[in-house]
């Protein structure tokens, strides 16, 4: 057998379980519990995915990401402290320098400024994440590993990003195919190192579909003002922007394919990918109905408590008593407050387990490794200590719900 | 893939990486009891077989698949140095995974290293200490240093605007609607200012609005805009006590406090949300903690302004008797609405420690005169017509 395929193992009701045990150890642990709750999901959904008959295995520990965070929080205080005073004296002195428009504008510069300035952290903070989560995955014993190099990813990304910007996405395709070629050619698994193939222009049949849904638009808003029928400038602009979403889901899915064909370890393994978009946009389509069903589910106990308290108080008969309006009350309130809790819960799992899982599932399932038996000559390669746990993802939020 | 099976059917095997190269060994695997081990055998082991310590396996935890078990082995340093922490034993099938796990009595045990939660403790102190000299100590120390910095005009324009935001703020229409206009009741109000601020005042120029409104309060926005309420004019037992408010005010404007509050609260915004995360319910904790420091930043504020409030009563011969009697309102209206929020989550010192400071001040005091003629005082009630 010289290939291997991508196999997931994993299952909707373990993982929700998980999810909603972690998440409760998260709330009454004042959210000190999320590095230990994010482990242990991504423990689960690695030794879920397999090549051939090996599963991954997730190697990092709650501790360690706890540890990084703590690191990272106090570097990311001292400097956006700093920043965020610096810009807010900016801020103040530039009042009423400018009048009218030009006061518009330096105002929008000044409270964008801060994001701006937070651009660099959250790509540093992106490629580090990826980097520990590569040096925290084994398969066959054998450790992932990616080089250092988040300060060139930082460089990269904002020069790519801002020419992808100034040509209204024309060069994306560009931007797409250098920044994963960045990680990919900086990646190992043991001794073997992954190098990425392919040219940035093959990425361009991917983004057929976002062409066609500003076709859409542009069309439809001449036509609507040439007819003088905004209906019809509406009706265009709500179809081109359900198509321009799965548009930008087609382009990720076919770059990701052609990536991944392009792709070598060693120089000799190849791999292929068949992701489809249209059982991407299925599952979350079906996930997201999900997400809503539970909502209207919520919102319908919440309704029938707030009668049965009402009716309770209508019926006891003579003038309201106080005490148990109050407590009638308060019971509707503790019930809303626990409401709450349940629908934030349910519905971080379900997204987990109806949309991330089944996407995950799908894309492994699309893998095919051939040349698979040089994979029995790769050699271990040293632990990464170095990496930061990925704090400054977990500080910035970012990295959602893997 | 070259998978050297040598299994007889009826032994349980595993599939066995070394935890140095990616080749797999299709092991059989037996446990005995009496040496305490498991033993792998495989004509491409070392002498045939590697021997596992039951004491020392572990299986893998929060694992998807329910046809195998993944085991490996504990870092201890009792095991021979030639089995190594990355090798990784895959059972497969219910009976040799029912076998295996009555045989190795800590293969779900949880190896916490020595000095793990000293670890913890040191980081989470190390931390927090940092994270709250910043907020506590450098941050305002860096505002207080900065807000001298800004010009004063830009100041004059920043108060303009917040005055003439406020009243939509409160929600009571338009600023310019609610400003009293009685000329005489003013023009005590500058007599006031002028007897409080001495012949050569302050650097800036105190400019003093009065709202038509209920509420009984005083803001002072920067750049020496002052607004006192109807409310509080009424609600005063005397001009004594307006003028201690009045101070009060002024205090704040020569302190630049609401310029230092704003740098202050602008630097630390954020950062405690990035701490304590995006977890459900976490933004009320967000918010309360948030609270507290934005509080205890005024309350320092507040604090200052009413010392500096009374040594210009002092200075002016106004006594302090007045701003007492004016707390003694303010708590007993407090104690009407049946609430009071603790101090910490409040934004001002707790109303009758400040009545009983202002006592403490005015009983120290030489001889004073009123600080407004009757028929001054009588024009201020009537400024808002």
């Amino acid at each position: 057998m010289t290939h291997l395929t991508g196999r997931y193992f994993g299952q909707s009701g373990p993982l929700f379980w998980l999810y909603i045990r972690t998440s409760l150890l998260t709330l009454v642990t004042l959210g000190i519990y999320r590095f230990w709750a994010k482990t242990r999901i991504r423990k689960y959904v690695w030794s879920a995915s397999a090549g051939g008959e090996d599963s991954f295995e997730y190697t990092g520990t709650g501790l360690e990401k706890f540890l990084g965070f703590l690191v990272a929080i106090v570097i990311l205080a001292i400097f956006l402290g700093f920043l965020n005073l610096i810009l807010a004296f900016i801020g103040l002195n530039v009042i009423g320098v400018f009048e009218g428009s030009a006061a518009d504008v330096t105002q929008i510069i000044v409270i964008y400024a801060n994001f701006i300035a937070l651009i660099p952290l959250f790509l540093f903070a992106a490629y580090r994440a990826r980097r520990y989560k590569m040096a925290r995955t084994r398969w066959r014993g054998l450790r992932f590993g990616m080089d250092q190099g988040a300060w060139g990813y930082v460089a990269r990304a904002l020069g790519h990003g801002l020419l992808a910007i100034l040509t209204l996405g024309l060069l994306l395709p560009r931007a797409t195919f250098y920044l994963e070629k960045y990680m990919v050619d900086r990646s190992w698994y043991g001794d073997a190192k992954f190098s990425q193939g392919g040219k940035w222009t093959a990425l361009y049949p991917g983004l057929k579909h976002v062409a066609i849904a500003f076709a859409i638009i542009i069309v439809g808003a001449g036509l609507g003002v040439a007819l003088n029928a905004p209906g019809l400038a509406g009706l265009a602009g709500f179809v081109g922007y359900i198509w321009m979403l799965i548009g930008f889901v087609y382009y990720r899915v076919s770059a990701f394919n052609y990536m991944m064909r392009e792709r070598r370890l060693d120089g000799v393994v190849t791999f292929d990918a068949q992701a489809e978009t249209g059982r991407v946009v299925t599952i979350a389509l079906i996930g997201m109905l999900a997400v809503f069903g539970a909502m209207i589910a919520a919102g319908l106990v919440f309704l029938l408590v707030g009668m049965a308290v009402g009716f309770g108080a209508a019926f006891s008969g003579g003038p309201v008593d106080p005490d148990a309006l109050g407590a009638g009350i308060f019971v509707l309130s503790a019930v809303g407050v626990l409401l709450y809790a349940a629908v934030l819960l349910m519905i971080g799992g379900i997204n987990l387990v109806m949309i991330t899982q089944k996407v995950i599932a799908h894309v492994i399932a699309s893998v095919t490794v051939a040349n698979a038996p040089h994979l029995d000559q790769i050699q271990q390669r040293a632990a990464d200590t170095g990496a930061d746990a990925e704090g400054f993802a977990d500080a910035l939020d970012i990295g959602g719900a893997i | 893939m070259r998978s050297i099976s040598a299994a007889r059917s009826d032994v349980p095997t595993g599939r066995f990486y070394d935890g140095e190269g990616g080749l797999r060994l299709d092991v059989e695997v037996e446990v005995d009891r009496a040496a305490g081990t498991l033993i792998l055998r495989h004509a491409d082991l070392p002498d045939g077989a590697q021997y596992w310590p039951l004491g020392a396996m572990r299986a893998l935890k929060d694992q998807a698949r329910a046809d195998q078990m993944v085991l490996t082995l504990a870092d201890m340093e009792a095991v021979d140095a030639g089995l190594i922490t990355t090798a990784r034993l895959s059972i497969t099938g219910r009976d040799a995974i029912r076998t295996i796990r009555g045989a190795a009595p800590n293969i779900d045990k949880r190896d916490v290293k020595a000095g793990t939660f000293r670890k913890i403790g040191i980081y989470a102190a190390s931390a927090v200490g940092a994270v709250a000299l910043m907020v506590f100590v450098i941050l305002p120390g860096l505002a207080d240093q900065l807000a001298p910095l800004i010009p004063i005009e830009r100041e004059v324009r920043w108060g303009k605007a917040v005055v003439s935001q406020m009243g939509r703020f409160l929600g009571e229409g338009s600023s310019e609607e609610l400003t009293c206009e009685g000329a005489e009741g003013l023009a005590a109000l500058t007599r006031m200012e002028e007897r409080l601020t001495g012949p050569e005042g302050l650097g800036y120029n105190i400019d003093i609005t009065v709202f038509d409104i209920d509420m009984v309060n005083a803001f002072a926005a920067p750049g020496g805009q002052i607004v006192l309420t109807r409310g509080l004019i009424s609600a005063a037992p005397g001009a004594d006590a307006v003028a201690g408010v009045l101070a009060h005010e002024i205090a704040h404007v020569d302190n630049r406090d609401v310029t230092r509050n704003a740098l202050r609260i602008a630097g630390s915004a954020g950062l405690l949300s990035m701490a304590l995360g995006d977890f459900a319910g976490g933004a009320i904790v967000v918010g309360v903690t948030q609270m507290v420091i934005d509080n205890s930043y005024t309350r320092e504020a507040e604090f200052a302004a009413d010392a500096y409030a009374l040594d210009m009563l002092g200075a002016a011969d106004v006594s302090g008797e007045g701003f007492a009697a004016f707390f003694d309102v303010l708590s007993k209206r407090e104690g009407r609405l049946g609430v009071k929020l603790p101090e910490y989550l409040s934004t001002h010192p707790d109303t009758p420690g400040r009545a009983q400071r202002a006592r403490d001040y005015a009983a120290e005091q030489g001889a004073t005169r009123p600080v407004l003629t009757e028929a001054d005082w009588a024009a201020l009630q009537k400024v808002c017509g």
